[in-house]
């Protein structure tokens, strides 16, 4: 703001403030406090153009001081003003003074503007959403809730007043520079250094304890804290790499667990520092630069006698060759570390425990429970021992590394730890499956082989509610074949981008066609007529098509975890379709006699494959029986009424029509196969996944000989059917 | 169709071809003895493996090594049968045939090598066909000739399984005419050899710059499609031998070319200054 307009404002400002005495003061204190042509004078006067009302502008008059951001801050005042009304500028007001956050202004104009109802309700939550990850959380925090909640001010509300689980889990994920910022980073650093994925997870809160302060691993799994508290925040980075790479070194050259024995709880500790440095030695002689890594760490002085102190001079000692220190245990424990076989993780035990034993005839008091492991990038050591057998002691370590236990427990069984609940989404009602009240979408002709009619309206069709099961189920599944989803989504990608065709023959393009070019001359040549196309050109493919995705839910499925596959297989494509926004439709189908025909709708055409139906692809069932006809007729019902130039239906099948109303098996794949002829006639591809033994000769009766593909195991699904799709779709 | 036997080329036609000086190559296994079985019985052989691992190498060193001639065509999606097969050119006003590669190599007793088979299309590919089973002729349907493979001819390709995808994949009919040899990375000590044979890097050196290539192949598949080829240690080894520092080197010659994601280099960053002393 240029000073000359600045004054001019305040002048301005008096006169119009003329007469209201609380503010006329205001404005003189204010003027008096900060510069007279500071921006604030903008704000106020911004704040006073959107009528802000006398309290709104009392408050922003006396937050008023020498500091900067006053301007921005009065704008965006006016603006929540206008959208929502005074009072809640006032709220803010007060919110910001209390926060003393300046960048949070566009996070929260565009909650005034986008979703009025839920400012007040998102501004309670700031402080929260600031806490636990800045203005940039918080603007996440704001884009999340508008996002997820659509145009529907109800969910909104949810979102905002953190009923939503989303809300809340977007609220966990902890500070800018926590593990969460940089969790991705050191999964990829811990890879590179390992040969193979670690398996990171942030250390759950024990509910009631402060949060955990190191790194811990148990069963595998790598526990990071959130946050270290207390470390500048310029190491924070280099200190969850230092952990990562200390855990690094435990995986490679770790030991098996030792039995804790009647070890005491500071022979505990010296053998787990013993161990720490043992592996270190021999990672660093691995990758010298290591030492880089860790030594700034390594912080102890050689002073103090505490047990405490003495742990950490100790470490520092073994770590660091040139370190020197005088104190007698120190010097003995170098001594008989040195003399040890570093390769031979049972020395170390041996050395702690004759050391603990010295150190507890020095009469030093150590608490086991205050201690906490220094440096700050080791971890709690309580990986190395096995609690088996052991009666279970109300210490605090133990207690965690059961619940870290408990968390590798969960994942390995799938489900999730309580915290995840489902979606909100999730509360639709259960429904009981196929029940006559139903929605009727459909009714079909059948074929009758015996008579050699179509029967009118023979089957029904009906849409079943969805069963709705936990969408990170989805998620899981996905990160448990991460290879195979990253080659579906670069054929996602290349299928986006479109190849080029190559036209030959053209009127014009960018390179001569020689062929077409020495064609040419002959003709000339002969007397001819020429036709001048003797040009190369490269025309981008257009993609039009849409897609029904046939999933058989049937009780037969269940074998052999066939819909497990499937969910796998459609999970991976629903997951890399959002790069090409092809318009896939997912629907699930189950018959329970010919008048209920049952038709999951996962996903619909044009729905993003997100959480809900994600929730509904987990909530998927095997039951009931394979009515093959009927579905698709259905799906080409469907697909008619989409306008594509290619339309597509993906069965997957064990290629074995039957139901509980049908006596005579062909009956029902008779019925199949003119469905599938009578959809090839209109113009509507179908392709059938064909699984299981035998199904190949099931499958030509069917689809016709070219008309489906063979799976040998089920397990082989979903790495065959993205590639289909994308091979059938290209064409 | 009748069979027109051209008067065979000078001999000039291919002397451009052939390999005089041994090249480097440092055996890792049974490929020398398996591709000259191959060539005994003049088989069609496809050589797999990531990129940079000395497929190419080591097919100039088994031409050496026969004494054959050696035309190699580099594969790309613009390619057509006729760019490999040959067509009809105009000279002073009168079409005329021109040998493509292949029919070059076909002709005079070559190896022709086709690189990154996979990036040709589908339909350019199947030309090969002919040739790689016990026809060993070359149709040339423009001609409208069939030229038998002289004795001599052998058929080389090679392909990255790395980026196998439906997009880009070999026919079955293709793969299954070809003799295959295995390209991986060889063990470290060997690797380290070969750096420093064709970068002049110290023995040291080339060990460490192996340490490096190994942490980027842990994350294949975990965000990198490949991990640093023997090809990216020569080159940082090269820069290195031009005094720039090792750190630097490593940066531009391998952590650079590998990935663009931010947040992936960061952490091969970070794991390369492990490695270093």
């Amino acid at each position: 703001m240029s000073a000359r307009r600045g004054t001019s404002s305040v002048a301005y400002l008096a006169a119009r403030l003329s007469g209201r005495t609380a503010l006329e003061s205001a404005l003189a204190a204010a003027g008096r406090r900060a510069s007279e042509t500071g921006d604030w004078v903008e704000g106020a006067d911004a704040l006073l153009h959107a009528n802000a009302g006398e309290a709104a502008l009392l408050a922003f008059l006396r937050a008023v001081d020498n500091g900067e951001g006053f301007g921005a801050a009065g704008v965006a005042l006016a603006g929540i003003c206008r959208e929502t009304n005074a009072g809640t500028a006032l709220v803010a007001i007060e919110a910001w003074q209390r926060l003393g956050r300046p960048r949070w202004w566009p996070a929260l104009t565009r909650l005034a503007r986008e979703a009025p109802e839920s400012f007040a309700l998102g501004l309670h939550q700031a402080g929260v959403a600031l806490g636990a990850g800045g203005e940039s959380g918080f603007a996440d925090f704001v884009a999340v809730g508008l996002k997820a909640s659509g145009n529907d001010p109800a969910r909104r509300q949810r979102f905002f007043a953190l009923e939503d689980p989303l809300a809340r889990r977007v609220l966990s994920r902890g500070e800018a520079d926590g593990f969460g910022a940089n969790e991705r980073r050191l999964a990829a650093f811990m890879t590179a250094l390992l040969g193979r994925a670690p398996f990171l997870r942030p250390f759950p809160a024990p509910p009631g304890r402060p949060p955990a302060r190191r790194v811990s691993i148990a069963n595998g799994v790598i526990l990071f804290p959130g946050s270290f508290p207390g470390a500048p925040a310029e190491t924070i980075e280099r200190l969850y790499r230092a952990a990562a790479a200390h855990a690094v070194a435990h995986r490679l050259f770790g030991a098996s667990p030792l039995k804790l024995g009647a070890l005491k709880p500071l022979q505990v500790a010296l053998i787990g520092l013993m161990e720490d440095a043992r592996v270190e030695i021999l990672a660093m002689a691995r990758f010298p630069g290591l030492r880089r890594l860790w030594a700034p760490f390594h912080t102890a002085r050689p002073e103090g006698g505490t047990a405490v102190a003495l742990l950490a001079r100790m470490a520092r000692a073994l770590f660091e060759p040139g370190f020197h220190d005088s104190h007698g245990f120190v010097v003995k424990a170098r001594r008989l570390f040195d003399e040890a076989d570093v390769t031979d993780p049972a020395a170390m035990r041996a050395i702690g425990g004759l050391i603990g034993n010295d150190l507890g005839q020095m009469r030093v008091q150590f608490n086991a429970r205050d201690w906490v492991i220094e440096p700050a990038y080791r971890d709690d050591n309580l990986g190395l021992w096995e609690f088996e057998g052991e009666p279970p002691q109300s210490s605090e370590a133990i207690d965690l590394m059961i619940d870290a236990a408990r968390v590798r427990q969960e994942q390995e069984d799938g489900r999730v730890e309580p915290s995840a609940a489902p979606e909100s989404v999730g509360r639709a009602r259960p429904a009981p499956p196929l029940s006559d009240e139903s929605i009727v979408l459909a009714r079909y002709p059948e074929w009758d082989r015996a008579h050699g009619v179509e029967r009118l309206d023979w089957t029904c069709v009906r849409a079943t509610l969805p069963k709705i099961g936990d969408a990170r189920r989805i998620d899981a599944l996905l990160d448990s074949a991460p290879d195979l989803r990253r080659r579906v989504h670069r054929l996602a990608r290349s299928a986006r981008a479109g190849r080029l065709t190559r036209l030959r023959r053209q009127a014009e393009g960018h390179d001569l066609d020689v062929d077409a070019l020495v064609e040419e001359a002959v003709r000339l040549a002969t007397g001819d007529t020429p036709e001048g196309r003797v040009y190369r050109a490269n025309a981008p493919r257009v993609r039009d098509l849409a897609t029904v995705v046939l999933i058989d839910a049937s009780e037969s499925t269940r074998e052999a975890s066939v819909l497990e596959m499937e969910r796998l297989a459609v999970s991976l494509l629903g997951d890399a379709l959002d790069a090409t926004h092809d318009p896939v439709a997912l629907l699930a189908f189950a018959s329970d006699g010919r008048e209920r025909v049952g038709l999951t709708r996962v996903k619909d055409f044009d729905e993003p494959f997100g959480v809900a139906a994600r929730s509904r692809l987990a909530g998927l069932e095997s039951g009931l029986s394979t009515r093959l006809g009927a579905a698709l007729r259905h799906a080409g019902a469907e697909l008619e009424r989409r306008r594509a130039f290619r339309r597509l239906v993906l069965v997957m099948t064990d290629a074995e029509p039957s139901d509980i109303d049908v006596t005579d098996p062909l009956d029902l794949v008779e019925d199949a196969a003119r469905a599938m002829a009578r959809l090839r006639d209109r113009g509507i591809d179908v392709l059938g996944i064909a699984m299981g033994k035998g199904a190949a000769e099931r499958a030509t009766r069917i689809f016709g000989r070219s008309g489906y593909v063979t799976v040998a195991s089920p397990s082989e699904l979903p790495s065959r059917f993205a590639d289909l799709y994308f091979r059938l779709s290209r064409r | 169709m009748p069979m027109t036997k051209l008067a065979p080329e000078p001999s000039s036609a291919v002397g451009a071809f052939v390999i005089s000086a041994e090249p480097y190559y440092r055996a890792v296994g049974d490929e020398i003895a398996v591709y000259e079985a191959a060539y005994s019985e003049r088989l069609p052989v496809m050589l797999k493996g990531p990129t940079g691992c000395g497929k190419t190498r080591f097919l100039e060193y088994m031409a050496w090594r026969l004494r054959r001639p050696l035309i190699t065509i580099a594969a790309s999606e613009d390619m057509t049968a006729a760019d490999l097969v040959g067509r009809y050119l105009l000279l002073s006003g009168e079409t005329v045939w021109r040998d493509g590669p292949l029919t070059l190599a076909v002709r005079e007793g070559a190896i022709c090598y086709i690189d990154e088979i996979v990036e040709a299309r589908q339909d350019t590919t199947v030309a090969i066909h002919p040739l790689t089973d016990a026809r060993r002729v070359l149709p040339l349907e423009k001609r409208n000739e069939q030229i038998a493979a002289h004795p001599d001819f052998q058929l080389a390709i090679s392909y990255n399984p790395g980026y196998q995808s439906a997009v880009k994949d070999l026919k079955e009919s293709t793969k299954q005419r070809f003799v295959a040899i295995h390209f991986g990375f060889p063990a470290s000590e060997v690797e380290a050899e070969i750096v420093t044979r064709e970068s002049g890097a110290d023995a040291k050196l080339a060990r460490l710059l192996v340490l490096v290539a190994e942490r980027s192949r842990n994350l294949r598949g975990h965000g990198l499609e490949e991990g640093a080829s023997t090809r990216m240690l020569i080159h940082a080894g090269r820069l290195a031998r031009q005094g720039l520092p090792l750190k630097a080197a490593i940066e531009s010659a391998v952590v650079l070319p590998l990935t663009d994601e931010d947040e992936l280099r960061s952490a091969l960053r970070e794991a390369v200054d492990v490695c270093l002393p």
